[in-house]
């Protein structure tokens, strides 16, 4: 009945809110309809999702930590899109902070430095082996005019490659080979070198990558709506050669903003293996960089957008490995079901908008 | 007779674009159409063409009454065109491309190519239908066009400025394919603002001036003088008048000694290798506003790029004040005081997406910066006082630059380079290109002000009447090469127009 009673601008705008949530809806009845087509049985699925995203401390907390990992990638995205820039390397800069991490946590001398430091150490050099493996591109970029899409792509595969070579040499990260059944794997790192838990509960994975992951979402906001460096990265990307008129130095611009995205996806990869994983292996990130992208892209901009968005895929992800695990479907239909979900969001974003646009 | 126009007219919104335009065009011959920069030329054609309709006015082809829909119809009813821009694909070959469009089916590439060569062999030029377009110099894609048009057998071609794109060797060899086309008993119209060039070609020609006929003659008996006189030998606007100041310098005011700017041999090859800029010297002294006259595409485009530190000349140097700036960027222009009006404002000047404030403090942020914050208060404070100064009229500092009228972005980006501390030179392309009145007159009132503050102002105009009003003594651009300076006396109009067409004198 109220819906009669509004005025048609009202109308349209509880309708434009309404929808993106009747898209997620409507994509995860479609996720449902496929997981009983798969022979499956739907109220099993959904208990094993719901048990495995926040059923229990322990769920809850890896859902969160792969949000932190995810919300990283994304504030990351979302300052190089500010200049225009699309970074689409998470993946591989994730690859080369992990490395890196896990090189410094490795080395004797660090384990014992006190103050922290054991801790800060490995994963600033996660952050700086990122924010080079980001500026690469970005160089790439201004000197010979490529493609950072392409550049930072084609980048991560090399970085993804790389971590498959450290774990395979033993001159590089690989344990020691005491027998032919070593795994191509670096040793674990020390204690002293993972992040400390965020709550006394043993049985929670929550580190303190969540409080340093909030502070950065901070910082970008204030960066991207408060500081002059965040209005030039606007001018850059808007109008490069009005922002060069304007004596801004256009080419250390593009670098710094391609560098600062590649620093957050080394933090993130830092923080995964001392927060997680505690040592290296081929294919420790599994596709983080990938969904950090599109957590990224369908923030629009937005800093809590991120955050909002990263939290989603979190608990999708973790409720996606138990419904595997627990009940049985195909991870691959997670991913089918999270590309629906991702599909329905961006489209509703466009719907919302040709309604906003009518209005007008 | 081929073509009649009879009283025909345009008017766009409140701008009488066209007003009672009468003129034949006979089987035969080759007429040309004469006229400055926004003088209405490119909308007769484009009413002839079928691009726009009439809003007064007949036109009669061929003894019926002529009303074409659409370029589609003009086409198949026997107009063709050539327009400035080419449409060709690069990367195709000339049969390739003129198959596109007009193959159906089954592609037959030895048919047309052989089509293509009859039609060179009879207007007598060669050209090799199996040559792909983006390795072929100007004047063939410019031929390719041609055959495009004549494949369809038209009873007119229209040609829209066909001599700006081509270097000087090769318009002789466009002039004789004129030449013969007409001879085919057909007509052609030559669009041009170069008289000079066309001079041996032209049957008859027609000037246009702000959108109405003011000459037509026969060519052979015409005096050049007078059609040059015709062409841009309007009564100069009251300007001085409504400005109701002197260009000359307020007494009292200090000679500063050296010069504001100067350029020494600046050369500018585009990435063709083509010459833009050809041995460009030029030097402004304080004070002193110089204006660049000269068609568009003569090389002013390449100059302002210079000047603004965002191209750095092949060959040659560049001074503001004792500055040497040859390399040194436009943060570095900025810095030694060069104030730049780009003639591109849009695609130099502003970001139309950000606010009017940071735009007009787009290249002096550091000053709101604490902390690396942007101090949004002061910044808006400060632009609020700008635009004051300015008459930027806008409902405030924080509304998107892309809001404002023409006259008041112009007025803004004005405002924001004549406030830089220090200023030793201004150099404004085109200020006042697309501005109402009222805005025309605020950017002269400026610019004056500036020269008489003791700046150097450089100002590069393709509006003789608007350099003359404002500028002291006027130098003439044709072909990326300075050509002549004269002084900026209404006298002087003729002379200077001469210089513009290339009659070099």
């Amino acid at each position: 009945m109220t819906a009669l009673v509004l005025s048609m601008p009202d109308r349209r705008r509880v309708l434009a809110l309404s929808i993106p949530f009747l898209a997620v809806i409507g994509s995860m009845a479609i996720g449902l309809l496929l997981i009983a087509a798969s022979g499956k049985s739907i109220p099993d699925a959904i208990e094993a999702f719901l048990d495995g995203a926040f059923g229990t401390a322990f769920a809850l907390g890896a859902s969160i930590n792969r949000a932190v990992a995810l919300s990283l990638i994304g504030l990351g995205f979302i300052l190089a899109a500010r200049a225009n820039l699309t970074n689409v390397g998470g993946e591989g800069q994730i690859a080369v902070g992990g490395i890196a991490a896990t090189a410094i946590a490795l080395w004797p001398p660090v384990a014992g430095l006190p103050l922290g430091l054991a801790v800060i150490l490995p994963l600033l050099a996660g952050t700086l082996a990122g924010a080079v493996w980001g500026g690469i591109a970005g160089v790439m970029k201004v000197r010979f005019g490529t493609n950072e899409v392409i550049s930072t792509l084609l980048l991560g595969f090399v970085a993804l490659l790389m971590v498959y070579w450290c774990v395979q040499s033993t001159a590089l990260l690989r344990q020691p080979q005491t027998s032919s059944s070593t795994l191509p794997e670096s040793l674990p790192i020390p204690d002293s070198t993972k992040l400390p838990g965020l709550t006394n509960d043993p049985g929670s994975p929550l580190h303190i990558g969540l409080i340093l992951c909030l502070l950065l979402a901070l910082a970008i906001a204030i960066v991207l709506q408060r500081s002059t460096f965040g209005l030039r990265l606007r001018a850059i990307g808007l109008n490069e050669l009005a922002a060069r008129r304007a004596g801004m130095p256009g080419s250390i611009l593009l670098v710094v903003a391609l560098g600062i995205a590649g620093a957050f996806g080394g933090l993130a990869g830092a923080i995964m293996l001392q927060g997680e994983q505690f040592y290296l292996k081929a294919g420790f990130s599994s596709g983080y960089g990938f969904d950090g992208l599109v957590v990224g892209l369908l923030s629009r901009g937005s800093t809590i957008g991120v955050l909002a968005g990263a939290l989603f895929f979190g608990f999708l992800r973790s409720g996606g490995i138990s419904m595997e695990i627990m009940a049985g479907v195909p991870s691959a239909l997670t991913v089918v079901i999270q590309g629906l979900i991702v599909i329905a969001i961006a489209g509703s974003v466009i719907l919302v908008e040709k309604l906003e646009g009518g209005r007008r | 007779m081929l073509l009649s126009l009879r009283g025909l007219g345009k008017r766009f919104g409140s701008l009488q674009a066209l007003e009672g335009i009468t003129l034949d065009v006979h089987a035969g011959t080759v007429h040309c159409l004469l006229g400055e920069n926004g003088a209405g030329k490119s909308t007769l054609c484009n009413l002839i063409f079928g691009v726009y309709a009439p809003s007064a006015g007949q036109m009669l082809f061929g003894e019926r009454p002529w009303l074409p829909s659409s370029p589609a119809e003009a086409l198949e009813q026997g107009i063709a065109m050539v327009h400035q821009h080419f449409s060709l694909v690069p990367r195709m070959t000339v049969v390739e491309n003129l198959m596109l469009g007009q193959a159906k089916g089954v592609l037959k590439r030895r048919e047309f190519g052989d089509r293509i060569r009859d039609i060179a062999d009879r207007f007598g030029f060669v050209l090799d239908p199996d040559a792909v377009v983006g390795e072929l110099s100007v004047g063939e894609r410019q031929r390719a066009e041609i055959v495009k048009c004549l494949m369809r057998d038209p009873r007119l071609l229209v040609l829209d400025e066909p001599t700006a794109v081509l270097p000087p060797g090769e318009i002789g060899a466009l002039l004789d394919i004129c030449r013969r086309v007409a001879d085919s008993e057909r007509a052609v119209i030559l669009v041009t603002h170069k008289l000079a060039e066309i001079a041996k070609v032209a049957d008859s020609v027609a000037v246009l001036r702000t959108g109405r006929l003011v000459a037509q003659a026969d060519m052979k008996t015409a005096d050049m003088g007078a059609l040059v006189h015709a062409m841009v030998g309007r009564e100069v606007k009251p300007l001085d008048v409504a400005l109701g100041d002197s260009k000359e310098p307020e007494a009292g005011a200090p000679a500063k000694p050296g010069f504001a700017l100067v350029c020494d041999g600046v050369t500018v090859q585009d990435r063709h290798g083509a010459t833009r800029l050809d041995n460009f010297t030029l030097e402004v002294r304080p004070g002193e506003i110089v204006g660049l006259a000269g068609v568009e595409g003569n090389g002013q485009s390449e100059l302002g790029m210079v000047l603004a530190g965002l191209l750095a000349p092949t060959e040659g140097r560049y001074f503001i004040g004792d500055t040497e700036l040859t390399h040194a960027g436009a943060a570095a222009v900025t810095a030694a005081g060069g104030g730049i009006v780009p003639e591109d404002r849009h695609a130099v000047a502003c970001v139309t997406a950000m606010s009017v404030a940071e735009n007009m403090y787009l290249n002096k942020l550091d000053r709101f910066t604490r902390f690396g914050l942007l101090q949004r208060r002061a910044l808006n404070a400060a632009a609020e006082v700008q635009m004051k100064a300015f008459d930027v009229r806008a409902a405030g500092p924080e509304v998107a630059f892309s809001g404002l009228s023409g006259g008041n972005q112009q007025k803004a980006v004005l405002g924001r380079e004549l406030t830089l501390d220090p200023l030793v030179a201004l150099v404004a392309a085109q200020p006042t290109r697309g501005l109402d009145v009222s805005a025309v007159e605020a950017v002269y009132r400026q610019i004056r002000a500036a020269a008489r503050r003791g700046v150097g102002v450089l100002l590069i105009s393709s509006e003789l009447d608007e350099l003359i009003a404002v500028a002291d003594r006027i130098a003439v651009l044709y072909r990326g090469r300075l050509v002549g300076e004269r002084p900026a006396e209404i006298g002087e109009r003729g002379a200077i127009g001469a210089l513009m067409s290339g009659q070099v004198a």
